[in-house]
């Protein structure tokens, strides 16, 4: 329990460095950082519907967050998870505007295929890594920049709606996710992504399978002597982030969106891994960390709006909250042991 | 046949030199990382920021030579943060790759909002682009000339740089010594060679010609900057590093190929392909390569094997012999 | 006689643990000095103190009588003094003569000059007796030349003083009376020699001088002359050790385990096994002794799946085991105690019963339909930590914090309590303390005396003497012999281990 504070308190202390950080990057494009927050906060939190607003950005960045959390747990980086998001928001667009099934249904036709375009998306790469232990990391980065493109080609050249937005037609309303409040967009997407998050937790903590996969990033050596077949594990591991990470895609179309469009969703995927990598791989932790980036995004749009800073700044803090918590982990673990460290991930 | 001819020639073979060096640049930087044993996954961003300081620099000083300074220092200084997470602290080299990649993003674009007030893209404002080298005795080497003369001075440094790099491994210490930390750093350590100072060399070293990779890709390649203009060279450039273990031979000869099909690539869009199939293409071929490379490992299995019972039935064991 | 080193008064700490403490120690110059100990007896953490890889927390070094200080490796060598570690650090990419003047290269207008260095090689080779090809890539030579490689780097640095840790732990005794040669010839020419072993025989044959540590603390020093081998063995281990080997009878049990013919790689995918072939009863302990890396780690993972056959049978009980997984194999009864416990045989940052699930993730009652019964895993975890005598605060603490020997213990509870008819066990006491290593031998009897059939690889001869009922030897990935444990003499044993085959002409090595 000590340690867990101890490393928690460390935790915040790399946090609270990034900000100070970031306030001086902000200082030096001549804004005043105490402003540039006060606006974030009242962005995220002003009122109902902003909050509201934060949670529909958090919904994305935890799904994908355990998706990330998943590979990771296997000593795997499935970097793809925007490229599995954007192909799931596609595939379950057009199950969305193509079919007309009966409500609920149709919804979850158009889930299953969200996930399914995720698993295939990403199974190239797995197959690759599994067999012959090929970056994963390269190899899924530039699948994201093939699945943008494709998608965009899919929807300006093949399916593009007649008036001259680079949209799909819209999705049959038999095909949503119901919302849950009148005043926003919110809908069940974050419901799916909390018992996502919680099943996850349970999985890798009690069922043998989680153990599996969690001593196979610990030390695969040791998994594979205990008679874990690794490549296999891996497989279906980068596959099943790959399905989550279309699952991420589906909900944010059929929730949110209600279409496909160009520059659907864009960064969730990337956030999503972070928020993962914050809470070291925790599902439960990364519900923290994605209400945390939910939270920076939705008041980066007011951001924009009230000052004259842009909203990409919130990035910028991001990536130094990343890279001080990273340094300020080794600086722990040194303390604590020399020589650990044998999981790949771990900061 | 006259879509062949429209496809290649001449301009095609300078249209692949052009496209290929801002990638042989920054891929001859990782060069250096991956030789001293780190997974660089930073070059993208350092490539981004050396783009858009070269950019800053030359809008405020008026000469892009010093632009293309001010490129290179800002790529060296995220490459000594990232020796410094990776190195010093020995944070997880993925981690702190893409965390710097997406930290180069959105300071570019923050930047580029608070002093130009614009979203997207930037030119105009002053902005010049490196001169372009004419070679004086190219007029007389005919279409030669024509495909070696007329590039701007970086698309020279990136190809000089290779035979250069093939001598410095093989033949300088410095060289000897980066390729000793990433092969084996207990053999560095145990000589006395500091492992942290050769990486952290080779980081910066690493960052200089990441900057000038971004540099000529804003002042040479395009004389402009625009939001993530990197667009995946740096992440391409890792899969080039993978696959040609970091030998610049290897790498050339991998960054041609991109080059190529970039070039290419541009090429079918004037005959009515759709730009986002042709913008793939590049994706697609670092992908189909690292793909088809690690596959290759499976004829060795069998080459070994051969080698090996070669070997055997060469040396009779003494049991057998008695038997 | 002058001192060619003397350390005063030594102490050494690592956090709360004393390495050295208050050690001192005085090597004549022209003599071979022995540093003897058991594993973790601080042998290797004073010469590193000496050497200036390690800084001493009190005391002093001298050389040559000067008072020195050695802030890192450089300036010991600076000193005179040169280090040939236990794990060869060679850069395989680079040639013979890079490998020597790494860090001292000859350059000729800035660059590397490459013939000068494989000239001054080759000379180096000539004057010392050490031959080598300076042209040739290291990755490509045997072990015994890597060592000699090693030797030329101390000596092309020009050191006067030279630490040889364990050097012959990877040498056929063969290879090692050559090395002893050429350690005299070294002497005669005016310069010292440390040595530090384990091993009692080679330090009495080669020693002038012997330096016994133990736990920390230096014992004695001795010439050499005129100390019996059980006097050392009882300063090393601070009680009289019984060597007596128990009397044996012929198993009678059914075959276990058959092997015939068996072929497999290493991981260079060169030959490691070439026709193996022998059986395991019931209730009988089979050694396997030689020299380290000439195919028992590979036959050990060939037998548990966890590296391909290329040819030849495995079966178990009349169950073949070629071509199953990892899985299937332990599923057909095959337990396995792996060489390298820290890499393959436990995950260091997990608790133990972590560690003891293992395996058996998958079976009743440990989980039931997938998921783990934290109750019963805690349970069995508890009674295997008393009943192995795993020293510990309890089946949470992590696997890190606990020392070799219990780490070692927590993989005999996991892999003896699985109930499997075959166990496979691969150096079980390496780097184990004594009181540990008589715990798992009083453990591989008492699994004996219960019908198990055990395959025991070695590299301690002792070791195999004491437990084994047969003892086959490996050299080359061939099976030399099959011997009786009651009759063997060690040096029958060492000749074996060598290649060579009484009264016959010996096995050419494959490299």
């Amino acid at each position: 329990m000590a340690d867990r504070l101890l490393a928690l308190s460390g935790q915040a202390l790399a946090i609270m460095l990034a900000l100070l950080l970031g306030a001086i990057i902000i200082l030096t494009i001549n804004e005043s950082p105490l402003r540039v927050l006060e606006t974030l906060l009242r962005g995220a939190f002003g009122n109902e519907e902003r909050i509201a607003g934060t949670l529909l950005q958090t919904t994305p960045i935890l799904v994908c967050g355990i998706a990330a959390c998943v590979s990771l747990r296997g000593g795997l980086f499935n970097i793809g998870i925007e490229g599995q998001l954007f192909m799931g928001g596609f595939a379950a667009s057009w199950v969305g505007f193509s079919f007309a099934l009966p409500p609920i249904v149709h919804m979850l036709v158009a889930i299953a295929f969200a996930a399914i375009a995720g698993i295939a998306w990403v199974a190239i790469p797995a197959y690759f890594r599994a067999r012959f232990n090929t970056n994963e990391v390269v190899s899924t980065i530039l699948g994201n920049y093939v699945a943008v493109l494709i998608t965009s080609y899919l929807t300006i050249e093949i399916f593009k709606r007649p008036g001259g937005l680079p949209d799909t037609p819209p999705i049959l309303p038999s095909a949503y996710l119901p919302e849950l409040f009148s005043f926003s967009r919110l809908n069940w997407g974050l419901v799916i992504g909390i018992v996502l998050a919680v099943a996850a937790q349970l999985f890798f903590q009690r069922t043998s399978r989680g153990y599996a996969i969690t001593e196979m990033g610990a030390n695969p050596k040791f998994a594979e002597y205990g008679g874990i077949d690794i490549r296999r594990q891996t497989f279906l591991v980068l596959l099943a982030s790959g399905a989550i990470g279309g699952l991420a895609g589906g909900i944010e179309a059929l929730g949110v969106h209600h279409r496909f469009m160009e520059g659907f969703a864009p960064g969730f995927g990337f956030d999503g891994v972070i928020a993962a990598l914050l809470a070291n791989g925790s599902p439960i932790g990364t519900i923290a960390t994605a209400l945390f980036f939910g939270a920076l995004r939705s008041g980066s749009l007011l951001l924009e709006v009230d000052t004259t800073a842009s909203r990409e700044i919130i990035t910028v803090i991001q990536a130094l909250i990343i890279l001080a918590v990273s340094a300020q982990i080794t600086i722990r673990r040194r303390a604590a042991d020399s020589t650990a460290g044998e999981r790949r991930w771990k900061f | 046949m006259e879509v062949l001819e429209r496809l290649l020639n001449v301009s095609l073979i300078v249209a692949t030199l052009r496209t290929t060096a801002p990638i042989l640049l920054v891929s001859l930087g990782g060069s250096f990382t991956t030789k001293a044993g780190i997974f660089n996954i930073g070059l993208e961003g350092q490539m981004l920021v050396g783009a858009f300081f070269a950019v800053i620099g030359t809008i405020f000083s008026g000469s892009p030579w010093i632009g293309m300074l001010c490129g290179v220092l800002a790529a060296v200084v995220l490459a000594y943060v990232f020796a410094l997470l990776v190195v010093t602290f020995q944070a997880n080299e993925v981690v702190v790759g893409l965390a710097l990649n997406i930290l180069a993003g959105g300071i570019t674009v923050s930047l580029l909002k608070a002093i130009f007030g614009t979203r997207g893209s930037i030119f105009g404002h002053g902005l010049i682009g490196l001169p372009i080298v004419h070679l004086p005795f190219a007029r007389e080497l005919g279409w030669f000339g024509q495909m070696i003369s007329g590039y701007t001075p970086l698309v020279y440094v990136a190809f000089l740089l290779v035979p250069v790099l093939i001598v410095f491994y093989r033949h300088t210490r410095l060289g000897l010594y980066i390729r000793v930390v990433g092969e084996k750093p207990e053999a560095a350590e145990a000589l006395g060679i500091s492992i942290s100072r050769i990486r952290y060399v080779a980081s910066l070293i690493c960052g200089v010609l990441a900057g000038l990779a971004g540099a000529h890709l804003s002042l040479g390649y395009t004389t402009m900057f625009t939001e993530n203009m990197s667009a995946g060279r740096g992440f391409m450039a890792v899969a080039i590093l993978i696959f040609s273990n970091g030998d610049p031979l290897k790498i050339v000869l991998g960054c041609l190929l991109f080059g190529f099909s970039d070039a290419l690539s541009l090429r079918l869009q004037t005959l009515g392909i759709s730009s986002y199939l042709v913008l793939a293409v590049p994706y697609l071929v670092a992908l189909a390569a690292l793909f088809a490379l690690s596959y290759r490992a499976r004829p060795r299995i069998i080459r070994e094997t051969l080698a090996t019972m070669g070997r055997v039935l060469s040396v009779k064991p003494a049991q057998e012999s008695k038997g | 006689m002058p001192l060619a080193v003397e350390l005063r008064s030594i102490t050494k700490r690592f956090g709360s643990f004393v390495a050295n403490e208050n050690v001192s120690l005085a090597v004549e110059r022209g003599s071979i000095h022995a540093i003897i100990g058991e594993n973790g007896a601080g042998k290797t953490t004073l010469m590193n103190v000496l050497f200036g890889l390690l800084q001493p927390d009190e005391g002093e070094i001298r050389i040559d009588d000067q008072k020195v200080v050695l802030p890192n490796p450089a300036a010991a060598i600076a000193a005179g003094i040169g280090m040939v570690h236990q794990h060869f650090k060679l850069v395989p990419s680079l040639t013979v003569a890079d490998n020597v003047f790494l860090g001292m290269e000859i350059r000729k207008r800035g660059l590397i000059d490459h013939p000068a260095q494989i000239e001054r090689t080759a000379a180096l080779s000539r004057q010392f007796g050490l031959q080598v090809d300076p042209g040739e890539r290291v990755g490509l030579l045997s072990v015994g030349i890597e060592q000699r490689i090693e030797i030329l780097k101390v000596l092309a640095r020009g050191a006067r003083t030279i630490i040889l840790d364990e050097p012959t732990a990877v040498l056929t005794p063969q290879e090692s009376r050559e090395l002893f040669q050429t350690l005299r010839g070294f002497v005669a020419q005016g310069m010292t020699v440390l040595f530090i072993s384990h091993h009692l025989e080679e330090v009495m044959e080669v020693s002038d001088t012997v330096t016994v540590l133990r736990d920390g603390k230096e014992v004695a020093t001795r010439p050499t002359a005129g100390l019996s081998k059980p006097e050392l063995v009882q300063m090393m281990v601070g009680r009289p050790v019984n060597f007596d080997r128990r009397p044996r009878q012929p198993s009678t049990g059914a075959t276990v385990l058959e092997v015939r013919d068996l072929w497999a790689r290493d991981d260079r995918r060169l030959a490691a096994l070439r026709g193996v072939s022998f059986d395991v009863r019931a209730g009988e302990i089979v050694g396997i002794a030689g020299v380290a890396g000439n195919g028992q780690t590979e036959l050990a993972e060939v037998i548990a799946g966890l590296r391909p056959a290329s040819h030849g049978s495995i079966s178990l009980a009349g169950q073949s085991l070629v071509g199953l997984s990892a899985r299937e194999i332990r599923a057909a009864g095959v337990a396995h105690v792996p060489a390298n416990r820290l890499l393959r045989g436990v995950d260091r940052n997990a608790s133990i019963a972590s560690n003891i699930l293992m395996g058996r993730q998958g079976q009743r009652p440990w989980s039931r339909f997938g998921v783990i019964d934290q109750t019963y895993l805690t349970g069995q975890t508890r009674a295997l930590i008393t009943r192995f005598d795993i020293r510990t605060r309890g089946p949470d603490s992590p696997v890190k914090s606990l020392s070799g020997g219990n780490i070692q213990k927590v993989v005999l509870a996991r892999e003896f309590s699985a109930d499997a008819r075959f166990l496979l066990v691969d150096q079980p006491t390496r780097g184990v303390d004594i009181g540990a290593t008589e715990a798992i031998h009083g453990e591989l009897m008492r699994q004996r005396a219960e019908g198990r059939a055990i395959l025991l690889i070695s590299v301690q001869l002792d070791e195999l003497m004491a437990l084994a009922d047969r003892i086959l030897v490996i050299f080359s990935g061939l099976v030399m012999d099959d011997l009786q444990g009651d009759g063997v003499s060690e040096e029958e044993l060492g000749l074996l281990m060598a290649g060579v085959r009484p009264g016959a002409a010996p096995v050419a090595e494959v490299a």
